[in-house]
Formats: C-alpha cells, structure tokens, sequence
C-alpha cells in the first residue's frame, strides 16, 4: 500500500464521510488559488499545517514525505520566474519584481498542496471511489478505477518482488542489463495484470457477474457541524485575508 | 512531471479543465458503451489502467545520468488506442494526486490535456503513420512512445509560459525558459522512454500474443495488424477486434 493511502486507513478521521473532508480540504485548496498569496496563501498554509498536525494527526515526517515531491516542482517553477529573457541589460537578467512573483506563487502552490494532502491523509480511496457514482460519474468508470486501484497495489508489490530478484540476479550492473531488466519488469506487469484479471473475470463469473462490482462501504453520515465549521473557518479565513490586505497596503 | 497543485491560475486551471473535458468524455462514452457489450471488459480495462498507473512508477535511467519516470502514454495509445487513454489517463493523473501528490486537483484538467490527450493522440498518430508506410513495428513503436513523451512535456511547457508569460520577451521567452528547464531536457527522457518501450513491446510480442491480439496490435496468428492488412486480402474479417479497432481509430480521428 501506498503511504498516503496507509495514511489514510490508520487517520483519525477515517470514519469521517469524505464529504466532509473534502470541503475543508478542497476548500483550503481553492482559497489557496483564488486568494492572494499575501497574505492569503500564507493564512491558508498555516491554517491546513495546524489542522494536519492537530485535529487530522497526521504523523509529521509522513507528511514531509508526501510533501516535497510537490515543493521541488514548485521551486524548479519558481526560479524561471525570477529571471527574464531579453532586454537592454542583457540575455538573462534578473525581472523587475520576480522575487516577488516567485514568492507568491510558492507561498500559492505550497498552500494549496497542503489543501490536497488533507484530504489525502484523511480519506482512503476505497471510501471515495464507490461514493463518486452518487456525485454523477458513470458507474462503468467509477467500477474500473476501482479495479485499477485493487490491482495497483498487488502490481506494485510484484514489481517490487521481481526488481528484488533481478538484482539478486545481478541484472542491474550494467547499463545493457538494467535496460533488459526494465523491459522486463514492464512486460511482467502487463502480462501479471492481464492474467489476473483473466482470473477475476473467471471467479466473478462464477458468482454470478453481470458487470457491476459491488463493495462494501462503510457508513458514514455527513456531519453537519463539521461542515458548518469547516465552512466558518473557510469564510473566516477570506474575511481575514481582505482585511489584512487592505492594512498591509 | 506534472504541473503541481495550485501553481496555474484559476482562469487557466479552468479553461484547461473545459479544453479536455470532450476529449475525457467522449472517452467515457466509448468506455461506458463497450462495457455496456461486453461486462467482463471492466476487468481488463482496470488491469490496463494499473499497468498505465504502474508503468509510471518505474525509474528509467536517462542519458544524463539521472532517473526518471516514463509517462507510459505511447505504449497505452498503442496498446488501449487514445479515447480509452483519455479516461484511464485521468484517473491514473486523479490517483497521482491524491495517492502520490504528484501533480494536483486544481492542475488535473491541464495534466490530463496535456498527459492524457495530446501525449497519446500525437504518439498514437505517428506510429500509424510509419505503420502505414510499412515501417517496421519495432521502429513505430519507438518513435510513438517518443513523441508521446516529448510531446507531454512540450505542451507542459506551453501551459507553463501561457500562465507565466516572460516580463521582458512575453510568452515566446517564457516558452524557451520552461521549455529550457523541462522539455529540452526531457528529450534524452523521451529516447529512453521509446527504447523501454520497444523492449517491452518485444517481450509482449513474444510472451502475449493473445492479448495484443484481442488488443488488435497483432493479428491472428501474431502477424503485425497493419503489414497483415496490406498483405492478407482476408483481414478484414480476420477478427472482432481488429474491425473494433478500425473503428475506434476512425472515431478518434474524427474527434
């Protein structure tokens, strides 16, 4: 299983309907975009690391784990926006107030990660995946992610088997043999995929299969205060953001 | 490498999001219809969705020394054709997201045009294209995965500068910054991707015969679907498969 998704399972919030965590979480998100970076990128970040690390208790360095993959991205991007191509002074030289830009759009970007990885932390895809179809995505769809995330994880792990494997096997110390050794971790993986659901395909027909995958969810209600607070905090943080921008000027 | 999370603007977050929503739903269509025939595709269109989501999980060596991961979209364009790609693809960029945080919800509709859609039609169109030229499988196969990868990254770049237009130079500096840091770079990238990909293709073609079959990359017997065609006056009614697989290419060409 993937951390965040382990994560997920283990959270505190795992009975919580993902309705609610998705709009504190995706709220956040969106405040992150829609508001300006200063000082509104700024509240929602300090915002979502409290609630991450407080409430949702979500262990710090898995977060960090999670967390830089995005932040490297975002730096990378942020650097072309501090220098500029052309011009009097020279090819590249530094633009006027690309600190600044730069700045926003990390403050921006970090932010809004943080929105997402809440969510993420908080909600176990098997809990999602089988509610999409109450929010209009067509049930053929949601029945095939369902199935790529089953059989994601059961690929993953005999990859990782077979790359154990063949470097027992010494097919990693050349470049010739790493290529080879790839090719066939690939290939393996589609004939794997590809026989088990052959094999699925059999058992389900066994039982009766007429085309729908019916799982157990676990219930769970849509909390209404959590929705009330999560909404005040969202409001309360965009009321906060115009005022301090307007004192900040 | 997916644009991350929040790093668009919401105008061009959206309008992306309503550029590839034909393109995602048009493939829902042709996905929703074929499980609707035929139920026990459900199965194999999730195990080709895992294999996508898995394929971009492996670290390939690039020629600069460093690693990195292969975005999977050519060999899926020619192995599930791009309307399906279109659906897997998002779901597979949907999991990156909330699984991996790689890339983002916000960021999902410029991701999913540019990785989902322009990398798998523009892979899938050259590698019919040598096809049709009677160009050997092996040789289509990597220049398919090749433009597929580099044109992922090169549309990446234009939805960068767009977003992020130069002070000085506009949008045309702007591309040759982002194109500088990700797509030229990715040019060693997308030749290691087409080279794993025609390795893997081999080892299909020796150990998969009937799925490439059913998947209408071979014909009956293990001929090349498209020398079959041109050779075998008979491979018209040669399978389902292959007539389902012209008429998926005409589809899509007209969408």
């Amino acid at each position: 299983m993937l951390p965040i998704d382990a994560a997920a399972h283990s959270s505190r919030w795992r009975r919580r309907h993902p309705v609610d965590k998705a709009v504190l979480g995706l709220g956040l998100t969106v405040l992150a975009v829609c508001l300006p970076p200063w000082p509104g990128a700024a509240l929602v970040l300090l915002t979502a690391l409290t609630v991450l690390l407080g409430p949702a208790g979500v262990p710090p360095r898995k977060l960090w784990r999670a967390y830089r993959v995005p932040l490297g991205f975002c730096v990378t991007g942020a650097l072309t926006l501090i220098v500029q191509l052309g011009g009097p002074e020279g090819f590249v030289t530094l633009a006027d107030g690309g600190p600044a830009r730069a700045g926003g759009l990390l403050l921006r970007t970090s932010a809004a990660s943080l929105g997402v990885l809440l969510f993420a932390f908080t909600t176990p895809m098997s809990d999602l995946l089988p509610r999409l179809v109450k929010a209009g995505v067509p049930a053929p769809v949601v029945d095939v992610a369902l199935v790529m995330y089953r059989m994601s994880f059961l690929l993953l792990d005999s990859m990782s088997r077979i790359r154990q494997a063949q470097a027992a096997r010494l097919g990693h110390t050349t470049r010739a043999a790493t290529w080879r050794s790839l090719g066939g971790l690939g290939a393996t993986a589609f004939v794997r995929a590809f026989d088990r659901a052959t094999r699925l395909q059999a058992g389900l027909a066994g039982r009766g299969y007429d085309g729908t995958l019916r799982v157990l969810v676990p219930e769970a209600r849509i909390s209404r205060s959590f929705v009330a607070a999560s909404a005040a905090l969202l409001t309360g943080l965009a009321a906060l953001t115009l005022v301090l921008e307007r004192l900040l000027r | 490498m997916h644009i991350a999370e929040g790093f668009l603007p919401p105008a061009h977050a959206i309008a992306w999001g309503v550029a590839s929503a034909p393109f995602v739903v048009h493939g829902v269509r042709s996905l929703t219809r074929e499980v609707k025939e035929h139920p026990e595709s459900t199965l194999l269109l999730g195990a080709s969705g895992a294999f996508t989501f898995v394929l971009s999980a492996l670290k390939i060596p690039s020629v600069t020394g460093s690693c990195s991961h292969p975005t999977g979209t050519g060999l899926g364009a020619i192995l599930f054709r791009p309307p399906i790609m279109a659906v897997l693809g998002t779901i597979t960029l949907l999991f990156q997201a909330l699984l991996l945080a790689h890339g983002g919800l916000t960021t999902l509709g410029a991701n999913v045009f540019s990785m989902a859609i322009v990398g798998p039609w523009a892979g899938y169109a050259v590698y019919r294209l040598l096809k049709r030229y009677d160009v050997p499988l092996m040789v289509a196969v990597f220049f398919g995965a090749f433009v597929a990868d580099l044109s992922t990254y090169c549309v990446t770049s234009v939805q960068l500068a767009l977003a992020f237009p130069d002070p000085s130079s506009g949008f045309v500096g702007a591309l040759g910054k982002f194109g500088g840091i990700f797509a030229v770079t990715q040019i060693p990238l997308a030749v290691s991707e087409g080279l794993l990909t025609v390795v893997v293709m081999r080892l299909l073609v020796q150990s998969s015969k009937g799925e490439l079959t059913r998947l209408g990359v071979l014909l009956q017997g293990g001929k090349k679907a498209d020398e079959g065609g041109k050779k075998d006056t008979d491979a018209k009614k040669c399978t389902d498969t292959e007539k389902d697989t012209d008429t998926k290419s005409e589809t899509g060409a007209s969408a």
